[in-house]
């Protein structure tokens, strides 16, 4: 039998009732971390993902925050911590759209995307900062995206705070690697998930992925693949990464063919 | 030094480790007299490291907030310090009182309240980690 490699791990992952959080939730408690499975307002989902973890012989807790608030951040982090008697890894993953062209959507349209998006995961990771730093071996890893580097029509607020949180894994990654937390991120490509229904509805998505070298989207399996190697020991001179899992998409220049 | 105190040996090996390792210099250069800031060149970030480490060698917590309302303890700004944060009677009576070493008629230049912390030695924080951990066994 192959070796789980979480296996005195406690993790903690945002928004993980559904989509990439729930399986990167599932993949850390595969490898043996007992596992905090946040929410916001969907609890029914996530004691399902729960449930599951237990069925497969894992531990896992279902808590409740809204992450765009910082006290709520605090206690979601103080009650994962206490439920499941320590945490060594965050998975900053909660995230949300609300996609417009700039010049229809309303002036403001960009703040509770970042406050979600980027609040949430400056959030945690404050709240996680003391115990991480104090434990000296600690890894969190922010679920971003291509987006962040990129431009892309109609998702100026979203591709912004994916920047934010792109530029804010790198400070973070040098200001607290002499502590021993590692921080990294991992940006996602298109990945079929409610996120993006409203993007792919079009034309089942077929355009994109005529753009993406791979020809493909990622499953929800591959993201959470790289979100675990990021969280591991694998992982370990790893630091201040922004590791694409995109099908090339990033690496292509324009439309990369003639 | 105006006044010498006695250091528990164990605990000035800790803080010397510490800050030997968070500073990236020899043990031997942390000698108790040496002030974290101006002697060793110490930044704010140093120092947490240096807190953090002594929390894994000892399970000790000390916060900089502690070394903080030690150097002031517990007397508001304006009582410490003049308009322009130079520290007063009342300022320096009580540094000396926490600080054995400290005596005001070494000072070259008036001392500020940004200053103060670089008073701040690996003996004084020795005697901080001794007291915690007494007063944890206690
Ligand atoms: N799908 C993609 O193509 C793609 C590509 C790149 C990056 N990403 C990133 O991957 C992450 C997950 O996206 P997804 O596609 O899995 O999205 P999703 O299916 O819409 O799931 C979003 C999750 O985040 C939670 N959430 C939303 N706002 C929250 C808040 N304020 N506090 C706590 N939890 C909150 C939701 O909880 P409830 O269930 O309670 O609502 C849900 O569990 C996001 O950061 C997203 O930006 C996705």
């Amino acid at each position: 039998m192959r070796q789980m490699k979480l296996k005195n791990s406690a993790a903690l992952v945002t928004g993980a009732s559904r989509g990439i959080g729930r399986a990167i939730a599932l993949a850390l408690a595969a490898q043996g971390a007992a596992v905090a499975v946040n929410y916001r307002s969907r609890a029914q989902d996530a004691h399902v993902v729960v449930k599951e973890i237990e069925a497969a012989g894992g531990r896992a807790v279902a808590v409740g925050a809204d992450v765009s608030d910082p006290v709520a951040a605090a206690e979601l982090v103080s009650r994962a911590t206490d439920l499941l008697g320590g945490l060594n890894i965050l998975v900053n993953n909660a995230g949300i759209s609300d996609d417009a062209l700039i010049h229809d959507a309303a002036p403001d349209a960009w703040w509770d995307v970042m406050k979600v998006n980027f609040g949430g995961a400056y959030h945690c990771t404050h709240a996680v900062l003391a115990s991480f730093m104090a434990q000296g071996d600690a890894s969190i890893v922010n679920i971003s995206s291509a987006m962040g580097e990129r431009g892309w029509i109609g998702q100026a607020n979203y591709a912004a705070s994916k920047g934010a949180l792109n530029a804010f894994t790198r400070s973070a990654a040098v200001e607290v690697a002499r502590f021993g937390v590692r921080v990294n991120a991992v940006l996602a490509g298109f990945t079929p998930t409610d996120l993006v229904s409203e993007v792919l509805r079009r034309d089942g998505g077929k355009g994109i992925k005529r753009q993406i070298p791979l020809r493909r989207f990622a499953t929800v399996e591959q993201v959470a693949a790289a979100a675990v190697f990021l969280a591991g020991p694998d992982s370990g001179y790893t630091t201040g990464e922004l590791l694409c899992v995109d099908g090339g998409f990033s690496a292509q220049l324009g439309i990369g063919r003639p | 030094m105006s006044a010498s105190v006695t250091l528990q040996p164990n605990a000035l090996v800790a803080v010397q480790t510490a800050v030997a390792d968070a500073l990236g210099i020899d043990a031997e250069e942390a000698v108790a007299e040496a002030t974290l800031f101006g002697d060793l060149g110490a930044e704010s970030i140093d120092l947490l490291d240096v807190l953090f480490r002594l929390e894994r060698i000892t399970g000790v917590k000390i916060a900089v907030a502690d070394i903080a309302g030690l150097l002031q303890g517990g007397i508001p700004d304006e009582e410490f310090g003049d308009e322009n944060e130079v520290v007063n009677d009342t300022g320096l009576t009580h540094l000396e009182k926490v600080l054995p070493q400290f005596d005001r008629s070494q000072l070259t230049e008036p001392l500020t309240a940004d200053g103060v912390l670089g008073l701040f030695t690996v003996g004084n924080l020795t005697s901080l980690l001794t007291e915690r951990t007494s007063a944890a066994a206690a």
